[in-house]
């Protein structure tokens, strides 16, 4: 089935001098789905969002959002997106009411009183939006910032590290607000962080970016089942003997004792065997475990070869 | 799409808002408040008291340099002009303009336009700049508005605001002149040479005059700061380069007006008043000439902020 898509980046590239920032990246984000954009500091995630929004100019390629070129037929491009790019920068001088009022006055469509309060209750600052934005926290003007990319209901949202600065709770309603608008109104929201576990809480999909490149791109599925192979904790008495048994029995695969524990790390169809060989031999079996591949290890595997 | 009107409503609250600018509104009027109070209390007045004697003296004095004649001829046509007034005041029986009158401390209030080119260039560069240095310009950018649409509403804010503080001086020095030293005086005439012969106008548009040509100071200082902002996006060096400029610029002209080329630096034509009093700061100029390149350096300043905003990639 072809589905519409919301940002299309084609061969996106970005060089400042000779300095090559963001090299021919391309990748889609479409309705209803939660990209994580994923990449170590310098990577060049703000970069990649700069020019979504067309605040900075593209070397090479172009972006689309809903077909419309952001460098060609910007303002009806950008109509549709709501965004906070690297800090939550807003006026320190004005009333976080005076802000949202301010923006709202450039919206693409009218944004009345009941939407503007409707959302100063969704990021939870009725309690301070009167107040100069001076005296907020990080916290809140992360929200602020929230508050503002989703005035006018935009169709792609892009929030560059929204959980910076945020408590627990926060990042929990943050997280679900994210998912809601996209799974509920078929928003497209483009997230970056550096943060794994928190992607993996949020998004559908994600793309690796390291160097300017988008070196992988996976369903969060995928990522996380990509490869069968498990690696399992066993606590069993006789812990030596159970080594040598398994040792023996699957030659091929890594084992070592950990502690009190056995780590195997086995293909999937081999862990009832393995299971059988043990209550055969007549171990005690008190605990066998998956050790779950996180997706951090694998962030750090593929973000740390050279 | 966000109306021209909505922005100018943002730029307007965001100007407002800011502590700064509320400090300079006051400060302006503080300015001519003290002004007001010099030239009632602290100035001896009877200075004035025999405005005859001063001219008759005056004019022998003129007599005397016009017989050694080693002026120029402009020199020498300012002088002979200067003694056709005075004559004219002596045998009409019309006093100098006082300064402690409403219309006298207005002609000298007129010359409080140079705090307000100061503040036009804290404004005018600080409304862009502000955005670039506080990372706002950030979300300002990614609306559906053409940055050239947002240019201009900070201009004509900027602009609005320069405004506002030369018809407050305006309006001010009225009031407090006439509360200061009532309306004595409000029928006195300013007297023009004009070929050859002593003309009457009436005082309140020469006051109106005074006004008006010093605002091209202002205008013309204020663009010139928005430009730098533009380009260098850096409040406190367009600040600081524009407000150098404006006291240091036409010394310059000055200290330059022996070259023929000098008559088209901006500083030769930012003061228009050298047309009323005395004489161009660089030979040959006239006062059309001084409009037409007044209006190049405007046109260049505007097209150059315009540019530079337009096309600039935002790292703020
Ligand atoms: N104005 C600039 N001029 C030249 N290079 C720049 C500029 N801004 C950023 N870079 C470079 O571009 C690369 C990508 O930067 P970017 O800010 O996009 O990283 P990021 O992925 O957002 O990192 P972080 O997680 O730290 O926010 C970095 O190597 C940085 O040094
Ligand atoms: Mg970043």
């Amino acid at each position: 089935m072809e589905r519409e898509v919301v940002v299309q980046m084609k061969n996106v590239s970005k060089k400042i001098g000779n300095r090559t920032i963001i090299d021919q990246l391309s990748l889609q984000v479409y309705p209803g789905e939660v990209y994580g954009f994923l990449g170590p500091n310098g990577a060049g995630k703000t970069m990649t969002i700069r020019m979504i929004v067309g605040l900075i100019s593209m070397t090479e390629g172009d972006v689309l959002i809903h077909g419309k070129s952001v460098t060609n037929n910007f303002e009806k491009a950008i109509a549709h997106v709501g965004g906070v790019i690297e800090n939550p920068e807003m006026y320190e001088y004005l009333s976080g009411y005076e802000n949202l009022v301010h923006f709202a006055r450039m919206s693409p469509k009218k944004v009345t009183k009941q939407r503007i309060s409707q959302v100063v209750k969704l990021v939870g600052l009725d309690g301070r939006i009167q107040h100069k934005v001076r005296k907020y926290s990080l916290g809140m003007k992360q929200r602020l910032g929230l508050a503002q990319a989703i005035l006018h209901s935009p169709s792609l949202l892009i929030l560059d590290e929204p959980t910076n600065g945020l408590d627990p709770a926060g990042i929990r309603e943050i997280r679900a607000y994210i998912r809601n608008v996209a799974h509920q109104e078929q928003m497209a929201v483009f997230v970056s962080s550096h943060l794994l576990a928190e992607m993996q809480l949020m998004c559908d999909r994600i793309g690796i970016v390291q160097n300017g490149k988008l070196i992988r791109e996976e369903g969060m599925n995928e990522l996380t089942k990509a490869d069968e192979e498990k690696t399992i904790q066993l606590q069993v008495n006789r812990l030596e003997d159970a080594f040598q048994l398994l040792n023996n029995a699957f030659p091929t695969a890594d084992i070592e004792i950990i502690q009190d524990r056995i780590i195997i790390s086995l293909r999937r169809e081999y862990l009832p065997s393995c299971n059988q060989v043990l209550v055969q031999n007549n171990f005690d079996v008190y605990e066998m475990a998956q050790v779950q591949t996180t997706l951090e290890e694998k962030f750090l595997e593929v973000t740390e070869e050279k | 799409m966000a109306s021209f009107i909505n922005l100018l409503k943002n730029e307007h609250m965001k100007l407002f808002k800011r502590t700064g600018t509320m400090v300079m509104v006051a400060v302006m009027l503080l300015a001519v408040l003290g002004a007001g109070a010099v030239s009632k209390f602290m100035i001896n007045p009877d200075t004035q008291s025999d405005w005859q004697a001063e001219l008759e003296a005056e004019n022998i004095q003129f007599e005397n340099m016009l017989d050694e004649s080693n002026q120029t001829s402009a020199e020498q046509e300012r002088m002979q002009e200067q003694l056709a007034l005075n004559n004219y005041r002596l045998e009409n029986n019309k006093p100098p303009v006082n300064s402690e009158t409403l219309w006298g401390f207005m002609i000298d209030a007129s010359n409080l336009t140079g705090l307000a080119a100061l503040f036009t260039i804290v404004a005018a560069s600080s409304i862009l700049a502000h955005e670039f240095s506080q990372g706002t310009i950030k979300l300002l950018l990614i609306r559906p508005v053409k940055r050239s649409k947002i240019l201009q509403s900070k201009y004509v804010t900027a602009m609005m605001f320069s405004g506002m503080l030369l018809v407050l001086i305006f309006a001010f020095s009225f009031l407090t002149g006439s509360l200061l030293f009532g309306f004595h005086g409000i029928d006195q005439s300013h007297l023009v040479y004009q070929e050859g012969r002593v003309v009457e106008q009436p005082m309140f548009m020469y006051v109106a005059q005074l006004f008006s040509l010093n605002s091209v100071e202002v205008l013309m200082m204020g663009t010139f700061a928005f430009m730098v902002a533009a380009i260098f996006k850096n409040s406190s060096f367009a600040i600081g380069i524009s407000i150098f400029l404006l006291f240091t610029g036409p010394q310059l002209v000055q200290v330059l007006n022996d070259y023929g080329w000098a008559k088209y630096i901006l500083f030769a034509h930012t003061n228009l008043q050298q047309y009323i009093h005395g004489t161009p700061i660089v030979e040959g100029m006239t006062f059309s000439f001084s409009i037409s390149m007044l209006v190049i350096y405007f046109v260049i300043f505007l097209t150059l902020a315009w540019i530079s905003f337009e096309k600039r990639d935002v790292t703020a």
